[in-house]
């Protein structure tokens, strides 16, 4: 039974890629088939998501020992052949990524899908390498899962094309090609430095590293850390962000919010696995700075945005600078909350990015459209809005309220939602993820070497939320509260259930926040103590069968 | 438990009002009134156990964690603002009933009134200062819906987003404080906190956590300097005037200071603000009160001062100041309310606000004005009225309170203007609205609203009554209960009665009426100073607000623009230094030293041969703007000569893959070209601008030093000693008995490491379905056309047997590469490769109609077989449940062939195969299809517009 | 003859790097292949140069470490190298189709200086 539980690890990869492979045999009008077998892939990868989760929690059923679960490539041990490790973190973010791409595959049809071709076969190989990334035990493998996630976004962020969506993507390839020539060039000192691929192996021989062998495999994670902070977002390596994200049709975009933290995720997992210690990825000042300047910075563009999504790639921004100057801070109790606030603000991100969508369609009636004409131009087409509706405005001094539609209500509630959460204002999570952040910082103050440090990243985390505050509400405001906007928009439920969903999700996680921290603290502490890992991993050596 | 229903009942209520069909007025009204007074049942049921002192408490875990828990906690105190917010609330939905008109979407009202409420209930009851804070954000958010009610209004959305903005970032401040309060404390318990006052005086961060309080509690109560949200508040339908902005929300800051005053009070510092403060408020709200037009907006201001008069009695250090300000509360309560309520009476019967064009309405509509009469002259402290009273307690306490001379003059002094200003107030509301002349060419005709309406008016001044005269025995034991749950023992004796006798507060109040009535007596007399001083009143806030937005949004627009490039060059030239520098910041220590080369034969070679590479590159670089096809063709003289250095180095594999890539590289860049720009050196390097020169030279410098880096570092890695890694020694060990392959990098690629071919494959197979995504609605710009539309491979004379031969040999020489490709150089991919070649050249040789009128490819199907039959290879191993991608082989021995090895990994290479065929293929024939489509490329079509329908 | 080698990369890198930072897409194109070409031989050389050692066991099957080329970093670079042409070859489209969009072959899209 458990052996066949075992398998379970590699669905997450498998199954997309699969289901990508059969999906180029039905034909573009083929819609249903297409249809179900993408939801039925993505229905799999959460299943197994879910499983992986239930198995790291639960120890004690012995599929996975200290909730660490080791699945070996064509069976060979360790060090040699490619090995994928579930452990809490990565179930918590297959679950996370599953949870996001479930609803999005299923706002996608509602024509979404239709605005050019090969749109599922490409969502779900992103898929693939998203999970895949997460999964891997090894370096080189994790680059190639890096290329498989990237090659499928290049294909993604010019679904619908038009000018912006194009040249946008030009700089965004541009800048991934450099990032993955540098990972390349890390993983090359890496090996050359240490002999092995294997994040466990590398880790376990860390130590006992010549000193000229532990000054280039330094060097080597260092290179590697500015690829996966280009792919993180981070201040000054992420200026093709916001134009990519604003440019980006509305599912796609809401399934990139993932994207920026697989590159945060990769510095959490690498950096720990060598050197628990000294967590801050090489150098914690500079990463630090970096990262604080990445939350100035995104609140100074959400602050300037004139339209909801170019706020929200923004916001994205921001939680990824958050995330990383938590981690930066080097002390062990800033972790889980960091995690906390990174599971929370994701789905958020992915959600107004999805209500965006909407609202543009909405705005396209009112005639104070404010909205990249780009990015709209194939979104009219596809969703055949005539000209824009005009209508009164004479109503500027009578005390009759507007009888506000269903659908904007909705939208404007779901808005509202996300805005809470990304901002994170009471009384959502991302207010407790906060509140947890900056309790664990001033905590912290005696452990960390700079305590000047605390109280900087308490004040950016107070002041992100206030620039969020201030920029949601003017968008917001000039979104639904627009006097002109009288004509119903037309909300799909295949648009308004997804939206739904991931709100929920967010509410969810703000009941369960209690056993959610548990959880996520066990991870952190695992990846404090990354011996269990190094351990599960090297135990693989089974005999190899001739 | 019934504490839980009194925070619940009003978020319940107000989810189902949100579901009922709008402009079902009654049904809207009698739900809400129903939660309400439910709630107020719910209160005064806990009546009991609060009056013999028993602290009612219940608690929910929320985020153990961060010590975050939902902890409602009732005493005194809370109970008696429970009971204001409830009660009032109630009536309020009454009064709203009918002052919203038929055709109002009442849902959205009531629901978020009673969401209001509950926020309210939720502050007033928090036992955790975190809970509070989350409850005080939601009365922020509650209000700003209800405040932009009528949001097609601008002043209605300005005022909304004015009051959110400010009341946001003070709950902010508000929330830094507790988290520094509880960290002082160890607790976010309120118990825990109150009970630490002396520990949280001694604290280093007392200052800063005191400041950030009294921010949050400023910026709620409207005091100064953060005032100015009130007023513009007041666009909100009155109803939510009548019940936010006098007795409930803005009474959460002075909530606040009275709840944490145990706590906090008693430093010099909290003097110095909190009296400071609530002095300017008192002074500068009811100055200001004097001079509005707008009826709400004197109120408004008159709440402003009054605020300020509660603040300033708790910041003075004294219990009996407490207890005038708990009294103030109340009082300023009701007869504000039901102000606010006449108010709107008059706005919904006379159609106006405005001071200047109402008068007279006494006539037409006496029971408002008895009541406004009644309610105002409370507001003025006029004796045997309930604001009288509290404000004999404020002005002993003046008396009483300062050390220094200064303060013993000036606090009295100050205190008794202020008393004048809001009797000269009241009296010119009062006279302008329904005394005089009666006001014509009114928007409609003022008569007495249905009495319902007046209702709640009517039980407010009651009220107003009953306490002024007889305060010790209608309001004396709850007030005693509130002050008690604050002071506990320090509760001292104060007697209540109507009349306190002559004395020094007395005199005072005597003052305040007589100047008040002579201010605004002389202010009548002087109209044009009246005026001057409304227009001046008037100018201090014409949408200021939105000015500052949109400065704020251009400068941050700029700024952004700054920090943020938008120009990929800049970029690049970041991510190359970034890179550079943390090599160098960690590596820098660790470079070989250099051993001099020995020069042999052999060397030579290599080096010529490399003399020939970098020249090709360095031309490359130079010619790539200018001369693209020169710069191409050097281009391909570098990855040549990579070629031979693979091959050289003993890595035959690298080179034939290296070689076949290259050929395709080449072939499409070459199809690309053509589309570019046609771009002639016409600037000689002399008349460059500097600004390019320097450009050019920074990239020069950075250029060279990244490929100095990159050299050094190769090298280093180059002659590090080091055994040969355990990966290698394994994988040369196992590739022939475990995998059956002698070519030890193809079984690497296969087996042991198939899963990174198996990424690989699937990276080419999304590219070209990319590619084809992209070009399949592009059309290429037709000035970059060749000028005659015959497709140039067309022209090629090329005999009719090789057209026929071409990819028949190219079939089978793949297929061998293939397949020896386990033991030999080759394999899969370059096998791939090279029949795809043999497909372009085909369609090169003989044309893409010629090509594609004979043979029908779908690259798309052969990539879906490939990936298919590479990944099935993988899971055929969990039905001998081994782990995905396990290498099953079998020796099988055939008659006549003899023993025949067959294993899973070839099938695995098949599939590479036909995943780079497809693929290739795909991008090149969608590439060279643009030739095609350019020859009809006239025809219309939106450049990648996307015909859904079609 | 390593450091032929190194200096070949340095040289590769170098040209590479200009390119990159030029503001033409085919400058840009051509760049990042000979960064990839650059990097291919970076990590080639990581497993020491060897003559004459291929990676293929011989009929002996003799598997000493010694005898044979390092064949992990020619396993790599193979993969590297697949890679890197298929994002090469979506570059070119890439760029082709935004200089049919825009008119211009300028990286942002639009001349800046002109």
């Amino acid at each position: 039974m458990t052996a066949w539980l075992h398998h379970v690890t590699a669905l997450p990869i498998v199954v997309p890629l699969l289901s990508a492979a059969v999906l180029l045999f039905f034909s573009e009008p083929r819609r249903l088939p297409r249809a179900l077998i993408a939801l039925a892939s993505t229905l799999i990868q959460a299943a197994a998501a879910g499983t992986l989760l239930w198995m790291t929690s639960h120890p004690a059923s012995g599929a996975a020992p200290d909730g660490i679960l080791v699945y070996s490539i064509g069976s060979w041990p360790a060090p040699y052949g490619i090995v994928l490790v579930a452990d809490r973190l990565a179930a918590v973010m297959l679950a996370l990524t599953a949870a996001i791409a479930l609803p999005v595959v299923v706002y996608s049809f509602a024509q979404w899908d239709r605005l050019g071709v090969y749109y599922h076969p490409l969502f779900q190989l992103l898929l693939m390498g998203v999970n895949g990334a997460f999964l891997t035990g090894d370096l080189f493998n994790l680059f190639v899962f890096f290329e498989i996630l990237l090659a499928a976004s290049y294909g993604l962020l010019m679904h619908g094309g038009g000018t912006a969506r194009v040249t946008s993507s030009l700089h965004y390839i541009a800048v991934n090609l450099a990032a993955s020539l540098i990972f390349l060039i890390g993983v090359a000192v890496i090996y050359g430095a240490a002999g092995t691929l294997n994040l466990a192996d590398l880790a376990a021989h860390w130590d006992e590293a010549s000193p000229q062998d532990r000054r280039l495999l330094d060097g080597g994670l260092a290179v590697l850390a500015v690829a996966f902070l280009i792919k993180g977002g981070i201040w000054p390596l992420n200026f093709w962000l916001p134009t990519a994200y604003s440019a980006a049709a509305a599912p796609v975009v809401a399934v990139f919010s993932i994207l920026t933290k697989v590159g945060v995720y990769s510095i959490v997992r690498v950096g720990f696995m060598v050197d628990p210690s000294k967590p801050v990825l090489y150098g914690g000042s500079l990463l630090f700075a970096a990262a604080i300047a990445t939350m100035a910075v995104g609140s100074l563009g959400a602050l300037a945005a004139r339209h909801p999504p170019r706020l929200i790639a923004f916001s994205v921004i921001v939680s990824a600078g958050t995330v990383l100057a938590a981690l930066a801070l080097g002390s062990a109790s800033t972790l889980a909350p960091a995690l906390f606030y990174l599971v929370i603000s994701a789905p958020a991100t992915a959600a107004a990015f999805l209500v965006a969508g909407m609202a543009a369609r909405m705005q396209m009636h009112s005639v104070t459209a404010v909205l990249d004409r780009d990015g709209a131009e194939a979104t009219y087409t596809a969703f055949d809005v005539g000209e824009p509706a005009r209508s009164s405005a004479s109503m500027d001094d009578d005390e009759v309220g507007f009888i506000i539609p269903a659908g904007v209500a909705f939208l404007g509630l779901a808005f509202l939602s996300c805005g809470l959460l990304v901002a994170g204002l009471p009384p959502l999570a991302g207010f407790l993820a906060k509140v947890s952040l900056i309790v664990a910082a001033l905590g912290s103050l005696g452990v960390v070497q700079h305590p000047a440090h605390v109280w900087v990243l308490v004040v950016a985390l107070l002041g992100a939320s206030l620039a969020a505050l201030l920029a949601f509400l003017r968008i917001g405001v000039r979104l639904f509260w627009t006097a002109r906007e009288t004509t119903r928009p037309r909300v799909r439920m295949l648009e308004a259930v997804p939206v739904a969903f991931l709100v929920l999700v967010g509410i969810g996680l703000t009941v369960m926040a209690g056993p959610v921290m548990t959880y996520l603290t066990a991870a952190a502490r695992a990846l404090h103590q990354p011996d269990a890992y190094i351990h599960a991993v090297l135990a693989t050596s089974k005999p190899v069968q001739p | 438990m019934l504490l839980w229903l009194i925070v619940l009942f009003p978020f319940v209520g107000g989810v189902c009002t949100a579901f009922l069909r709008p402009n079902a007025r009654n049904a809207e009204a009698w739900l809400a009134g129903i939660v309400a007074l439910a709630t107020l049942c719910a209160v005064a049921l806990l009546y009991p156990q609060v009056a013999n002192g028993v602290i009612v408490r219940s608690s929910l875990e929320w985020l153990p964690q961060a010590g975050v828990r939902i902890a409602l906690r009732m005493d005194g105190f809370a109970w008696m603002f429970a009971g204001l917010v409830t009660s009032i609330g109630a009536l309020v939905v009454l009064y709203a009933r009918y002052y919203m008109s038929p055709a109002d979407p009442v849902p959205r009202f009531f629901s978020f009134l009673l969401a209001f409420m509950g926020s309210m209930l939720g502050i007033v009851l928090s036992g955790n200062l975190i809970q509070l804070v989350v409850f005080w954000e939601m009365t922020s958010l509650t209000s700003f819906v209800l405040i932009g009610y009528w949001y097609h209004r601008a002043e209605s959305r300005r005022g909304a987003i004015v009051a959110l903005s400010v009341t946001g970032t003070g709950g902010l401040c508000l929330l830094a404080g507790v988290l520094l309060l509880g960290h002082i404390v160890g607790s976010y318990e309120l118990d825990a906190v109150l009970a630490a006052a002396d520990r949280i005086h001694a604290h280093p961060w007392y200052p800063a956590a005191l400041v950030l309080l009294l921010l949050g509690a400023f910026t709620k109560s409207a005091q100064v300097p953060f005032q100015f949200w009130l007023p513009q508040a007041m666009a909100a339908p009155t109803p939510v005037s009548a019940y936010l902005h006098s007795a409930a929300m803005v009474k959460a800051g002075v909530f606040l200071l009275a709840r944490l005053w145990p706590a906090l009070a008693g430093t010099d510092l909290w003097f110095g603000i909190v009296c400071s403060v609530g002095m300017g408020s008192l002074v500068l709200g009811a100055c200001a009160a004097l001079f509005q037009r707008d009826i709400k907006g004197v109120l408004a201001y008159s709440t402003v001062s009054h605020l300020g008069l509660m603040t300033l009695l708790l910041g003075m250090d004294s219990p009996l100041a407490l207890v005038a300000a708990i009294f103030h509360m109340l009082n300023h309560a009701t007869f504000k309310a039901s102000l606010f309520m006449a108010a709107g009476i008059v706005d919904h019967e006379t159609g106006t606000r405005d001071l200047a064009r109402l008068g007279g309405l006494a006539r037409a509509m006496p029971i408002t004005a008895t009541l406004a009469l009644v309610a105002a002259a409370a507001m003025a402290g006029v004796p045997l009225l309930n604001g009288f009273l509290s404000k004999e307690m404020f002005f002993a306490e003046t008396i009483f309170a300062g050390e220094t001379p200064a303060l013993r003059i000036g606090l009295p002094a100050l205190a008794t203007l202020a008393g004048v200003f809001s009797v000269a107030y009241s009296t010119r509301f009062f006279h302008r609205v329904f005394l005089g002349p009666p006001a014509r060419d009114l928007p409609r005709e003022p008569h007495e609203p249905t009495h319902w309406m007046l209702a709640p008016s009517l039980i407010l001044v009651v009220i107003c009554l009953l306490v002024g005269i007889m305060p010790a025995q209608t309001i004396g034991p709850v007030l005693s209960l509130a002050t008690h749950a604050i002071l506990g023992s320090r509760q001292p004796a104060y007697s209540l009665s109507a009349w306190p006798g002559f004395h020094a507060p007395l005199a005072m109040s005597a003052i305040a009426l007589v100047g008040g009535f002579t201010l605004y007596a002389f202010l009548l007399s002087r109209r044009v100073l009246a005026r001057l001083a409304l227009r001046a009143v008037g100018a201090a806030r014409r949408h200021w607000f939105d000015r500052l937005t949109l400065r704020l949004v251009r400068t941050f627009d700029r700024l952004q623009r700054l920090v943020i490039s938008r120009r990929l060059q800049i970029q690049l030239l970041i991510i190359v230094i970034a890179c550079s520098v943390v090599g160098y910041l960690t590596l820098n220590n660790s470079i070989a030293r250099f051993s001099a080369p020995s020069i042999t034969v052999l060397e030579l070679s290599f080096a010529l041969l490399w003399i020939v590479g970098g020249a090709c590159a360095l031309g490359t670089a130079l010619q790539a703007k200018f001369h693209r096809l020169a710069a191409l063709i050097m281009f391909g003289g570098a990855g040549l000569v990579t070629f031979l250095t693979f091959a050289w180095f003993s890595a035959p594999d690298l080179a034939l893959t290296q070689i076949s890539v290259e050929v395709v590289t080449m072939v499409l860049m070459l199809l690309g070209l053509r589309w570019l720009p046609k771009r002639i050196d016409t600037m000689d390097p002399g008349r460059r601008t500097t600004r390019a020169r320097a450009r050019r030279l920074r990239d020069a410098i950075v250029a060279t030093l990244a490929g100095a880096g990159m050299a050094l570092l190769s090298y280093t890695l180059l002659v590090h000693p080091g055994a040969p890694s355990p990966l290698s020694e394994f994988f040369l060990a196992q590739a022939l008995p475990a995998s059956g392959g002698r070519n030890v990098v193809n079984v690497t690629l296969v087996d042991f490491r198939g899963f990174d071919t198996l990424g690989e494959i699937t990276v080419v197979a999304i590219v070209a379905l990319t590619v084809y995504k992209v070009l399949r609605r592009f059309r290429p710009p037709p000035e970059s056309l060749p000028g005659t539309a015959r497709d140039a491979a067309q022209t090629m004379i090329s005999p009719a047997t090789l057209r026929r031969l071409v990819l028949p040999a190219a079939g089978v020489i793949s297929l061998y590469v293939l397949l020896r490709g386990h033991n030999a150089p080759g394999g899969g991919f370059v096998g791939g490769l090279i029949l795809a070649t043999a497909f372009i050249v085909q369609y090169l040789v003989t044309g893409t109609l010629w090509v594609e009128s004979r043979l029908r490819i779908r690259p798309q199907y052969w990539m879906a077989v490939g990936l298919l039959a590479a990944a099935s290879t993988g899971c055929g191993a969990w039905l001998g449940s081994r782990a995905f991608l396990t290498n099953m082989s079998a020796h099988i021995d055939l008659p006549l062939v003899g023993d025949v090895h067959l294993s899973s990994t070839l099938l695995f290479d098949v599939g590479v195969y036909l995943v780079v065929i497809g693929a290739t293929t795909l991008i090149l024939v969608s590439l060279a299809h643009q030739s095609l489509r350019g020859r009809r490329a006239p025809e219309a079509e939106p450049v990648a517009g996307i015909r859904v329908r079609a | 003859m390593e450091l032929i080698f190194a200096i070949a990369i340095g040289l590769l890198t170098g040209s590479g790097v200009w390119l990159l930072l030029r503001p033409r897409t085919f400058q840009v194109i051509l760049g990042l292949s000979l960064l990839s070409y650059a990097v291919n031989l970076f990590i080639f050389g990581v497993g020491h140069l060897a003559v004459g050692k291929p990676p293929i066991i011989r009929a002996d099957g003799a598997t000493n470490a010694s005898l044979y080329a390092d064949p992990v970093p020619e396993a790599l670079v193979l993969t590297a190298i697949v890679i890197g042409f298929a994002t090469t070859a979506l570059f070119l489209v890439v760029l082709l189709a935004s200089r049919g969009l825009t008119g211009t072959d300028h990286v942002d899209g639009r001349e800046h200086d002109a």
